[in-house]
């Protein structure tokens, strides 16, 4: 059992712990570093992405820079400082979603000890504040993991260009100090996210720990929430499509569909625990009719809030992605259709236009891949904490390969129902985008989406890989020693 | 029987307490109203068939369940009274519970587990505590163990730190749900003799949830349950007794 404290190196006998007396980890479960993997690895990826935004932009604008009149540096500075904020902004919500999301799983796991700490007198708030601690403490381990390398990289890789003449022969400065910023934020992340997160230790009741069955912790959405998610998402839409109207007249249009979209998308991530398990139950047949995927189909809407939380990173990442890949799309699409009259210059804004796709898209991607290490996590969670229902299949005569294929089709049916409704948001957003961005440019009215086929094929290809890899470590656990250990697990 | 909601004799109070579980046709009346007194210093065994309302019972006397009507006490707390925090304060520092399985924390050592009540109250454990706790962990053979975990324990063993953690803080009483039905005859026999022994050496006031007749004969007076309503209320009863009475429930059932 690894753990981060040093506990095991503590004294041995209880006259030895005088000394520390009756502190310590008073009301806190101990933190188990694999249940928090996923934090950890979640702020390594957005504090490296963030750091590597900073350090990328930097160095390019200097590089920029050294063509143009001293003065000007700042200016582009600035300009390429916001549109790469913008994507770690992104990358750090979506972190905060998964970090949210991993630690409402931990908890769902152990809601019998929580409940049990309850029973002998631990108020829930400071339960969750010795969550949020732990989170904060993920948080900074991770982001530390992920800049050293970023950092180190940096300070390789530019003297390297500078030599082979990439970029020009000028002083670059890799230590900025704005590198402290996606570090700090990345780290407040981690402590907001893991307080959000923990709120459903205040769900838990003292007499969860006396009932054999640890009650199911899943409850229906509250009303609060469905009535809010209702109004973000009607009142989005409708200023999504007002957007898209106004875009017919005006260029403005694309800045009211913008906030139609955050607020509708907002809304949809807001019912998530709903919406995802009914899509998993219309496609809980097309995984066969074998018992093991019957189980597996089963399995995926038991715990509508587990799988609800272990998607919608997925959801929003392809969402972003393919919006992004369908808009330019569209747009490159309107600019071939314009190419009839002026041949030469469409030529050109296509190759610079597929360039930018490509960064975007590769930008986005960072999201989507933040997201994957969120659904990897939570089927492997799912999966140990489920050890002794799969002990107890196995007893039954369930034989190794069976319960590989369940925990497979599991894994494949959460990954393809995610990806395949983040690529359907994603092309609607994506359209609605393009249409009030472009509707007043274009004389004849509605821009017909394009779907990149190429972008969607790619993004189908690595969810398939991940589902299949997020299934893999868990299914051999799953069925690694005996059916007996594992009924007995606790 | 006094009207006064204190009384310096009594640990804990029921008064007509009736829980129902749901609502309408499907309503379950789990316990009618009961009225039950236990007394300070004594060890009480709690009866009935399955279903007859025994965890329901245990479970509002200490407020881990609020009852459908009636009022519940515990000494001169009117627990029914008491917002979240007040409980947890009530369960922290004048309660102790022992049940059936998973009574410790896994990540915990069985030593850790055993102080975690003090270090929730933020309380230093005194020498005289630290001596008292010692003294218990060596009589029940745990000496050498306590730097284990729970899961590098037998389940005798468990319940034993159990029992132990429950006794640390002297609590006014300790609930115990049907502690040794996940034990073996020899192992149980050695957890029941511990409570009848904290029972009658410190005076400590024991409420007992059973269904084993041999259980119930640990305790100096048994009550039981039948259809949520009390039947029988007897003092110190050999097991062969209390099998035959509750073999004589059940056919009347
Ligand atoms: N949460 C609940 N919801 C609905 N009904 C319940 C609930 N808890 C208990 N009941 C019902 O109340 C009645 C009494 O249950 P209780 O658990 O108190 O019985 P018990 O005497 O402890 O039984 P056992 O010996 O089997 O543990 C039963 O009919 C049970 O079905
Ligand atoms: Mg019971």
């Amino acid at each position: 059992m690894s753990r981060l404290d040093t506990a095991d190196n503590r004294a041995s006998s209880p006259a030895e712990y005088r000394s520390t007396g009756a502190r310590g980890g008073a009301g806190k479960s101990r933190m188990r570093l694999r249940d928090y993997r996923a934090s950890m690895i979640v702020a390594a990826l957005s504090a490296a992405f963030g750091v590597a935004l900073v350090i990328g932009t930097g160095v390019l604008s200097s590089a920029i820079s050294a063509h143009q009149l001293a003065g000007e540096h700042d200016s582009v500075r600035i300009t390429v400082l916001i549109v790469s904020a913008v994507f770690f902004a992104i990358a750090v919500y979506v972190s905060a979603v998964v970090t949210a999301n991993t630690v409402a799983t931990v908890i769902a796991g152990r809601v019998r000890e929580i409940a049990l700490y309850r029973l002998i007198g631990a108020d829930s708030s400071r339960l969750r504040r010795g969550i949020a601690r732990e989170g904060l403490v993920c948080a900074a381990l991770g982001a530390v993991f992920g800049t050293v390398p970023v950092v180190i990289a940096g300070l390789i890789i530019v003297p390297m260009l500078v030599d082979s003449r990439v970029l020009p022969d000028i002083p670059y400065q890799v230590l900025d100090p704005l590198l402290k910023a996606p570090l700090m934020i990345t780290v407040a992340m981690g402590y907001l996210a893991s307080w959000v997160g923990s709120q459903r230790v205040s769900q838990v009741t003292p007499i969860q720990a006396l009932t054999v069955a640890a009650a199911d912790p899943t409850r229906p959405v509250a009303r609060g929430r469905r009535v809010g998610a209702t109004v973000l998402l009607i009142g989005g839409l409708l200023a999504l499509l007002g957007g898209v109207v106004l875009g017919l007249v005006s260029p403005l249009g694309v800045l009211v569909g913008l906030v139609g979209g955050v607020l509708s998308f907002s809304g949809i991530v807001m019912f998530a625990p709903v919406l995802m398990p009914a899509l998993l139950r219309l496609t809980g047949g097309w995984m066969g009719r074998s018992p093991a995927s019957r189980i597996a189909a089963a399995n995926a809407v038991r715990y509508p809030e587990r799988s609800a939380r272990s998607m919608v990173g997925i959801v929003i990442g392809v969402t972003l992605v393919s919006m992004f890949a369908v808009a330019s799309s569209s747009y490159v699409q309107m600019m071939i259709g314009i190419a009839d009259e002026q041949p030469e210059y469409a030529e050109g804004m296509n190759q610079i236009l597929t360039m930018t796709l490509a960064i975007f898209s590769g930008l986005f991607g960072f999201s989507a891949l933040i997201a994957a290490v969120g659904l990897v996590n939570n089927l492997a969670l799912g999966v140990i904490q489920r050890a002794p229902e799969l002990g107890l299949l196995r007893t039954l005569g369930f034989t190794t390969g069976q319960i590989r294929r369940m925990i497979v089709a599991e894994s494949a049916q959460m990954t393809l129902v995610s990806v395949g409704f983040g690529l359907v948001l994603g092309t609607f957003y994506g359209w609605c985008g393009a249409q009030a961005t472009l509707g007043a440019q274009l004389g004849h009215g509605l821009v017909t989406p394009a779907i990149p086929w190429g972008v969607f094929g790619i993004i189908l290809a690595l969810a398939i890989l991940v589902a299949i890899g997020a299934s893999l470590a868990p299914s051999r656990r799953a069925t690694r020693g005996s059916a007996v250990a594992a009924l007995a697990a606790d | 029987m006094t009207t006064s909601s204190s009384s310096p004799v009594l640990a804990a109070r029921l008064d007509a307490v009736t829980k129902s579980f749901g609502v309408g046709s499907g309503a379950v009346v789990a316990l009618d109203s009961v009225t039950l007194n236990i007394e300070r210093g004594r060890f009480t065994a709690i009866m009935g068939p399955s279903g007859s309302g025994k965890s329901t019972l245990m479970h509002i006397a200490a407020g881990l369940d609020s009852p459908t009507s009636g009022r519940v006490w515990l000494g001169d707390t009117e627990i029914g009274a008491l917002d979240d925090a007040a409980l947890t304060r009530v369960r922290r520092d004048r309660m102790g519970f022992v049940f059936q399985s998973f009574n410790l924390v896994p990540t915990l050592t069985a030593w850790e587990n055993i102080v975690l009540p003090f270090e929730l109250g933020g309380r230093r454990i005194d020498d005289s505590q630290r001596a008292w706790i010692t003294d218990l962990c060596h009589s029940l053979g745990l000496g050498d163990r306590l730097n284990h975990r729970p899961h590098q324990l037998s389940g005798g063993q468990q319940q034993r730190v159990a029992i132990i953690r429950a006794l640390a803080t002297r609590p006014e009483i300790i609930f115990a749900d049907e502690p040794t039905g996940a034990l073996d005859s020899r192992t149980g026999r050695e957890v029941l003799t511990l409570l009848a022994d904290a029972c009658a050496r410190f005076g400590q006031t024991i409420a007992m949830v059973t269904h084993d007749p041999i259980a119930a004969s640990y305790a100096n007076r048994i009550v039981v349950l039948a259809d949520g309503s009390l039947r029988h209320d007897i003092g110190q009863t050999s097991a062969a007794e209390v099998s035959a009475l509750m073999l004589s429930l059940e056919e009347a059932a």
